[in-house]
Order: C-alpha cells, then sequence, then structure tokens
C-alpha cells in the first residue's frame, strides 16, 4: 500500500511554499528597492547615517519578521510588534527626510508595508488593512507637518494607490492560494480514500464470497444434522459448532457495513484461522478509523495472532478512535497472561488478567 | 415481591418472538410478564394503550425500518426498548432520539434484553455495548459533551470487559462505572428532540443522584462553544 498522504500535509506543504515566495518577495523589495533608493539620494538626506540606521531597523525587523512566519502563523502579539516596529522605523525615516523632497526620496514606506504583508498575511485580514492604513497615515502626517501643497497631496495618493494596492493584492492572492492547496489537497486526499474504497470493497467481495462457498460445507451439514435430530442441542459440541457457524453468518451479514481499512480487514483474515479452530470471534468498530501505516498494523495483528491463538471459545476485537488514534482491543478467554509483541511503531499495549479473561488494548498513536 | 413488569413484542419472525419469550420465561426471578405479542404496529394499535409497561420492538418490521414510529408509541405512554439486527450507529442514534429507553442488538439478546425491560419500566438507564459503540461513535454536532471518565468507562465495556474489570482497570467500584456510564446516557436523553420517555429517564437520574441538575448542560452550548467546527469538536480531549 502506498504511504497515505493527509490533506492537512499536503496543503500545509504548499502553504510552505507560499509563505516562502513571500519572505524572498519582501526580502527582495527592502535589499533591491528600498536599498536601492536609499543609495540613490544618499545625497538628499540630511543624515545618511541615520536612513542608513533606520534600513538597519526595518531589514531586522523583516528577518524577525521571516523567522516568525517560517515557524507558522505568528500569534498576535509577535506580529504586531514587527509591525509596529517597521511602522515606527518608516516614520522616522520619513520625519528626518527633507521637507518638499521627502515622498521622492523615501524608501521606507514601500518596506514598512511589506513588512506588515510578511506578519499579517495569514491572520485576520483587517489587521492588514488597519496597518496599511496606520501607516499611509503616518506618511500623511509628516506631509502635513513639513507643509502639504496640492502636488504633494497628488504625489501620495499615487505612492498611496501603488504601493498599497500592491501588497494587498499580493496578500489577497497568497490567501486564495492557501484555500486552493487546501481544497485540491482534500480533493486528493478523498480520492485516494475513494480508490482505497473500491479496492477494499473488492476484496470484501472476493472474501465474502469465498465464505459463502466454506458455509455450504460447514453449515448447510449441521443444519442439516440439526433437523435430522442426529446432531444434539443439549451437547457442548454441537453448541460449539452451532456458536462457531452464527459469528460467520453474522460476519457474512455484517460485512456490508464494515468501515473499509486494511487493519480491519488483516483482523478479519487472522480471525478466520481461529474460527476454523472452533473459537467464535467478533469484531466491532465505533467510529471512522483514520488510515494507520503498515509497520504499525503489522504489530496490533502479531497481537491479534498471538491473543486468537491462545483463546478456548471466543474473542472480541474492537476497534475505537480515540483522541490520539486508534485503540484496538482484545477481551478473550485466554486462560492465561498472553506475550504480546513488543511495543513499537507508535503502537503501547496495555493488559489486565480477570480470572481466565484477558484484556489486551494496543493504542496506536497517529502523531 | 415487586409486581411484575409487563411486556409485548413487537416483531414480524414468529422464530424471534419465540425466543424473547423465551428468554423472558427462563429468568428465575420471573420479573417480566409477556403479555401482548404481535408483528406488527397494527396489532398493536387494536388494544388501546397502554397495553404494557415496556414494548420490544424490532426496528425493521417487514422490511421497513420504524424508528420513525417510536415518538408516536412513546407519546402513548408506552416505554420502548428497541431489539434490532442493525448495529448501525446511526440507527442506534435515531432510535435514542426519539424516545426509546434502551437498544439491544440481536446478538446482546440472550445476556441483555430482560434486564433493559426491566430497566426501561423503571425509568433507569441501560447501556448495551452496542448502544456504547454508537455513543463513542457519535460526531454529531448536538452530541452531549463526556466527561473523560465517561468516556473511557464507555470504552472499556465496548471492549467487551465486564463492568467489574473496567472497575478494576480505573481503579473505581463497580458502581462508579455503572454510575459514569448511567450519567452518559442520562446526557443523551437531555438532547435532540423531546419526549416523555426521556424526561422520565432523566427525572430518574436525577431522583437517582446519576447525575446533578447543573451537570445537563443543553447541546447548544456546547454547539456555540464549538462554532465555526461543529464537525472537529474534541469529543476525545
Amino acid at each position: 500500500m502506498t504511504a497515505v498522504q493527509p490533506a492537512t500535509m499536503m496543503s500545509g506543504r504548499y502553504q510552505r511554499a507560499f509563505t516562502i515566495a513571500v519572505v524572498v518577495l519582501v526580502a527582495g523589495w527592502h535589499l533591491a528597492g528600498a536599498g536601492g533608493q536609499l543609495l540613490d539620494y544618499r545625497s538628499a538626506y540630511g543624515s545618511f547615517a541615520f536612513q542608513g540606521a533606520m534600513w538597519l531597523v526595518m531589514a531586522l525587523a523583516i528577518t524577525a519578521g521571516s523567522v516568525l512566519v517560517l515557524r507558522g502563523t505568528p500569534g498576535r502579539r509577535a506580529a504586531w510588534v514587527v509591525a509596529v516596529i517597521a511602522l515606527a522605523a518608516s516614520t522616522a525615516a520619513a520625519a528626518a527626510s527633507p521637507a518638499g523632497r521627502m515622498l521622492a526620496v523615501n524608501w521606507a514606506w514601500g518596506s514598512a508595508g511589506w513588512a506588515g504583508v510578511l506578519v499579517l498575511f495569514r491572520r485576520r485580514f483587517a489587521e492588514l488593512a488597519w496597518f496599511l492604513a496606520a501607516e499611509a497615515l503616518a506618511i500623511l502626517g509628516v506631509q502635513v507637518w513639513d507643509g502639504l501643497n496640492r502636488t504633494d497631496l497628488a504625489g501620495f495618493l499615487a505612492l498611496l494607490a501603488w504601493s498599497t494596492g500592491a501588497q494587498v493584492a499580493v496578500a489577497a492572492a497568497v490567501r486564495a492560494l492557501d484555500l486552493a492547496a487546501g481544497q485540491a489537497a482534500t480533493a486528493a486526499a478523498s480520492e485516494h480514500a475513494a480508490r482505497e474504497r473500491a479496492a477494499t470493497a473488492e476484496i470484501i467481495r472476493a472474501a465474502r464470497h469465498a465464505r459463502w462457498l466454506a458455509l455450504q460445507e460447514s453449515a448447510v451439514p449441521l443444519v442439516a444434522e440439526l433437523a435430522a435430530g442426529t446432531a444434539d442441542p443439549g451437547d457442548a459440541q454441537v453448541r460449539i459448532r452451532c456458536a462457531v457457524q452464527a459469528a460467520r453468518l453474522r460476519r457474512l451479514l455484517a460485512e456490508g457495513d464494515e468501515v473499509p481499512g486494511s487493519l480491519v480487514h488483516e483482523l478479519y483474515a487472522s480471525a478466520d484461522v481461529a474460527e476454523r479452530r472452533g473459537v467464535a470471534v467478533e469484531i466491532e468498530t465505533a467510529g471512522t478509523l483514520p488510515p494507520m501505516p503498515g509497520p504499525a498494523r503489522r504489530v496490533i495483528t502479531d497481537a491479534a495472532i498471538a491473543i486468537l491463538t491462545a483463546a478456548h471459545s471466543q474473542t472480541r476485537i474492537t476497534l475505537a478512535v480515540v483522541a490520539a488514534g486508534i485503540a484496538v482491543s482484545f477481551v478473550a478467554d485466554t486462560g492465561a497472561v498472553v506475550r504480546l509483541p513488543a511495543a513499537g511503531e507508535g503502537v503501547v499495549f496495555e493488559h489486565q488478567q480477570d480470572g481466565g479473561m484477558l484484556w489486551a488494548e494496543a493504542r496506536w498513536n497517529s502523531r | 415481591m415487586e409486581q411484575q413488569v409487563t411486556a409485548a413484542i413487537i416483531e414480524d419472525h414468529p422464530v424471534v418472538t419465540e425466543g424473547v419469550a423465551s428468554w423472558i420465561r427462563s429468568d428465575p426471578g420471573q420479573r417480566v410478564r409477556l403479555v401482548l405479542t404481535a408483528r406488527d404496529l397494527t396489532g398493536l394499535r387494536a388494544v388501546p394503550p397502554p397495553s404494557a409497561d415496556v414494548i420490544i420492538l424490532d426496528l425493521e418490521l417487514s422490511g421497513e425500518l420504524v424508528t420513525a414510529q417510536i415518538p408516536e408509541l412513546v407519546a402513548a405512554g408506552y416505554r420502548v426498548v428497541a431489539f434490532s439486527g442493525h448495529s448501525d450507529p446511526a440507527i442506534v442514534m435515531e432510535t435514542l432520539d426519539n424516545g426509546a429507553h434502551a437498544y439491544v442488538s440481536k446478538e446482546e439478546g440472550s445476556d441483555h434484553l430482560v434486564e433493559a425491560v426491566l430497566a426501561a419500566a423503571a425509568d433507569r438507564p441501560y447501556v448495551t455495548r452496542s448502544q456504547a459503540r454508537a455513543m463513542l461513535a457519535d460526531q454529531r454536532p448536538a452530541r452531549p459533551t463526556l466527561s473523560e471518565q465517561e468516556r473511557q468507562a464507555l470504552l472499556l465495556w465496548f471492549q467487551g470487559m465486564s463492568k467489574a474489570s473496567v472497575g478494576r482497570r480505573m481503579s473505581i467500584s463497580e458502581n462508579t462505572v455503572r454510575q459514569y456510564i448511567s450519567r452518559a446516557r442520562a446526557k443523551y436523553a437531555a438532547t435532540g428532540r423531546t419526549a416523555p420517555s426521556k424526561d422520565a429517564l432523566l427525572a430518574r437520574a436525577i431522583e437517582d443522584g446519576v447525575i446533578k441538575p447543573g451537570e445537563i448542560t443543553p447541546y447548544t452550548s456546547f454547539a456555540r462553544t464549538a462554532a465555526g467546527h461543529p464537525s472537529e469538536g474534541a469529543p476525545d480531549r
């Protein structure tokens, strides 16, 4: 069987690629775009050293933001610390620029906006909108302080439309891609599940046919003997034969609504052998079982075989979905403690002996 | 001696009716008296209700599921114990939601049916393993919130342990095991559609000290806390 890729894992991989793309875009902008502008106009600033220092502060904020987003969606506090540092650095850089030429020589507005996109794009959209609005207001505030004329205002609006527009567009695009990746991964996973179900259905059908044929040879003669009076229901041996045939019939009837999944079928296969020996086996599942990797299944079926081999007349096997995975349990009249396989592959065992009854549980942790 | 509980069997296969009757007859205490058998619900409607304390109802009569008829029976004053070859958790949950007191699968019949009938007659919870299975598998947004201990007791019971073994495993008394399982069942009686039988079960559970009125959280509050992710709720946490 091929390894199963849960939908979340696949979409997580796409999301990481989008995150890296945003990091590269923002870092590239700050290095080439903002850095280039800073060097071009180095003689125009009152203090090039101060502008350089602010550029470095911004670079540090972007580095910190990159580390944060590469480790997952940042928390509100961490994200806003980075955003506010970027906002402060850009406002200080704008305020220290020569009045009248501020917009022309400003390298910081764009970088601050991109830093905001970097840390806020996976958080609520309103947060990014607030940040970009605050950033624009700060720049406008500096301009008003410097003395605002009509040309300046037109320049401000043009820059606002261009840079903020691009930032919003990138953030929206990444969110849309995240969503699409999630849907694609879910679709792929459900297709995989559908294929597995189809394959399983075929296995069940073949197994059921084989069992039906076997019943012809075992249950039918028993019923005939009972009807003819040659088999006595008072005889313990006859009762055991009846119990086994009843269990087989029940399974045959119940198989149609069994939860598909390889573990269940492997347990059925293990049970068949015990049934031929006269052990009545029940298998029940509670919940929709997540797929389990092959090595973990082998540990569990080894335990099943050990217990079924030791069982005298009955075994109940259950599979239940629990918080972190699957609990597979066995209750059997083994008489004595059974040697269970060693824990491993994410499977741990617990057992308890009460008189002749053994309870054993294998817990597989999916994490 | 306590008065006998009267029971009716609605079952379309005579051989099954005969089997159920024999379980009732072989009860050492003779605690249940069979007063009526019918092959379908019209047979029951022919007599003035309630003609028996408890109805043992086969859920599939002449090829038709009759879960939708349970509310009508419950409203007429009957207590219903469903007895069915179906063990699909969805059918079990629907049966309980419609007001049945207990669910006994046909495999469980010989061990549990008489006890379930007696519990139902007293409006006390009775949880079979198939019922525990359905409760464990329940993923409906409106399901009640079970405590860690209640879930663990249900799980071990479903797995096939005796209640005494469940107690040893959980280091609690057998009686406490019964309490946990009954409380989980009572929480179900407090959710979903309303039915007099569910009210009676709940009132009896409060009277018996199985559950406190404060522990019954209307399911809407759960749905609200899990808003946005109803199907991803964390039943096991």
